[in-house]
């Protein structure tokens, strides 16, 4: 992909400046789209004077986020809610998303009785009419969380998928399909809706190299995820993927595989300034501002000046700003506030707020 | 090497499960001293460390080796115990106060029963308190705190600095994703690991000052 200047962008939506960007376009202003978790998400809407589902015409992000990502759970009770693959998550501690409390493939061979629940449950696309609608200039995201290894390892415990990768991997290929079945079956119904791009999520890094390990992940993960971006690729729309951790060994597997965005680019784990200059013309990325040092340790001057240089990057192209993780409870408000700021703060974003 | 010693080496190295019951339970069988085979088997692990620290194999094969080693430590230890063998040093690990995420933990737990240290597992979202209770009543040498969140580091500062004011008077080691050798400074933590593999080396170095 050869890098172009876009079209002047205050003649462009949000959803015209994403796709030139992913197009590898060298936007007027650099794009951007937070997230945040419960905790901050509350703090703004009152700083805003707003309800949650108003907080996007006010920070101005770019992507529109559709579809449900953790799924539908039911409140049990003590803390604990069932989600509709029937795992039981404790959010005593994280009140987002919570951690798993029990174990429904105990065995390998439990896999042959197991059903996962209906891919194109309505709640899925309920709402992505009425939110297109409400925000028809933002670039449209269908998210598709806990998509692989991830949904594995909630069904079979994290330690005993990891191990059975060695002494039962005929079973992890078949649960593997099975949960790519899965995903496919839904992204194809997402995808007869005006969409314009399917994400991912499926954290594979540690804070240093993969988990699994390059040779495993490319045996297991790989033929899964080049059967589950083939989809949309063939739709002719973006793919996304989010894994956290230091994944970029991965990125020229992904890129032959389709993939156009990588998520969320975590400046702790890779050099993000390398990495964007090295894969810029074939890759775009999302997040950049440090979660796990600047925001919630560092001053609001700080947060300014790593946003503005991380700005200043995406005047390249292939950049969406935000922070590299929904913001935590742990963020100092003004530092919330300063990132925002200095997004909003672009020149050539003015008409954009 | 004996070659039934050597055997069982093999098979924590090779991460097989079954060949490090059966490689044990053969030394066994031949009257072969508890203690060499502890070495034997302590041997495996160290070269499994080493690989891991190394990059050349990953989680998954730590977590077999482990659990080999854990099979063939059950069937060695009424001989261990009938030959008065202890281990080497104790020490007290936990996930701090408002942490769920314990796979780091286990990790750095497992790898070191692999250098026979007794390992108290006080598992996740650990008080400080029941920390130190524990540490003291168990006589440990060392305590590990891991914290994988950000929202956590307050708890494990807050975990290293009672640990400090309390009458336990043995180092504390962190780790963790976010933690960082800066972080464990400014806690007044006595060792940091930036990884499960070398954290059975910081544990050995903290343990002989």
């Amino acid at each position: 992909m050869i890098s172009s200047i876009a079209p002047s962008t205050a003649r462009m939506t949000k959803r015209e400046i994403i796709t030139a960007v992913l197009q590898g376009q060298q936007p007027d202003y650099t794009p951007w789209s937070f997230r945040f978790t419960q905790e901050p998400e509350a703090h703004l809407c009152q700083h805003f004077g707003c309800e949650p589902e108003d907080l996007l015409a006010h920070t101005g992000c770019h992507i529109l986020e559709l579809g449900s990502p953790i799924g539908f759970f039911e409140d049990i009770g003590n803390n604990r809610f069932r989600d509709v693959f029937g795992v039981v998550w404790d959010r005593s501690q994280d009140k987002d998303i919570g951690l798993p409390e029990n174990q429904l493939l105990a065995e390998p061979e439990d896999l042959g009785n197991y059903t996962l629940p209906d891919p194109c449950d309505p709640r899925f696309f309920a709402d992505i009419k009425r939110r297109t609608e409400r925000y028809p200039d933002r670039f449209r995201l269908f998210t598709l969380g806990f998509s692989l290894f991830e949904r594995a390892w909630t069904l079979r415990g994290m330690e005993d998928l990891l191990m059975d990768f060695i002494e039962e991997p005929d079973f992890v290929h078949a649960l593997f399909e099975k949960i790519a079945d899965y995903n496919i079956a839904q992204v194809k119904e997402a995808l007869k809706y005006d969409i314009d791009a399917v994400y991912y999520g499926d954290d594979w890094g540690q804070q240093r190299g993969l988990i699994m390990g390059y040779d495993r992940w490319k045996e297991f993960i790989y033929p899964q995820l080049q059967r589950m971006y083939g989809v949309v690729k063939d739709a002719g729309r973006f793919q996304f993927i989010h894994s956290c951790g230091d994944v970029d060994e991965l990125f020229p597997d992904l890129i032959d595989i389709g993939l156009n965005c990588f998520n969320p680019f975590q400046p702790e784990a890779m050099d993000v300034y390398e990495i964007h200059r090295d894969y810029r013309d074939r890759l775009s990325f999302w997040g950049g501002l440090s979660t796990q040092s600047t925001l919630p340790y560092e001053s609001a001057a700080t947060v300014r000046a790593e946003s503005r240089k991380l700005l200043e990057m995406g005047r390249a192209g292939s950049f969406i700003f935000s922070p590299s993780h929904s913001v935590e409870s742990d963020v100092p408000f003004k530092n919330i506030l300063a990132f925002i700021e200095e997004a909003h703060a672009q020149p050539a974003a003015a008409g954009q707020i | 090497m004996n070659p039934l010693l050597d055997s069982v080496a093999q098979a924590i190295m090779a991460c097989n499960r079954k060949a490090a019951k059966v490689a044990t339970q053969a030394a066994l069988d031949a009257s072969l001293d508890a203690e060499t085979v502890l070495a034997a088997l302590m041997r495996g692990m160290e070269d499994v460390g080493q690989r891991f620290k190394a990059n050349r194999i990953f989680v998954p094969e730590v977590l077999v080796a482990a659990r080999a080693m854990k099979t063939s430590l059950g069937l060695l230890e009424p001989h261990l115990v009938a030959s008065g063998v202890q281990a080497t040093h104790k020490i007290v690990i936990c996930t701090v106060e408002g942490d769920l995420h314990d796979i780091g933990k286990n990790l750095v737990a497992m790898m070191l029963q692999g250098a026979n240290f007794e390992v108290i597992d006080l598992g996740t979202n650990v008080s400080a308190r029941v920390v130190i209770d524990a540490a003291i009543e168990q006589k440990a040498d060392l305590i590990g705190l891991s914290s994988l969140l950000t929202t956590t580091m307050p708890a494990m500062r807050d975990t290293v600095a009672r640990i400090k004011d309390s009458a336990f008077n043995g180092p504390v080691m962190v780790g963790g994703a976010p933690v960082t050798e800066r972080f464990a400074a400014e806690i007044a933590a006595d060792g940091y690991s930036p990884s499960a593999a070398y954290a059975v080396d910081l544990a050995c170095r903290l343990v002989a000052a």
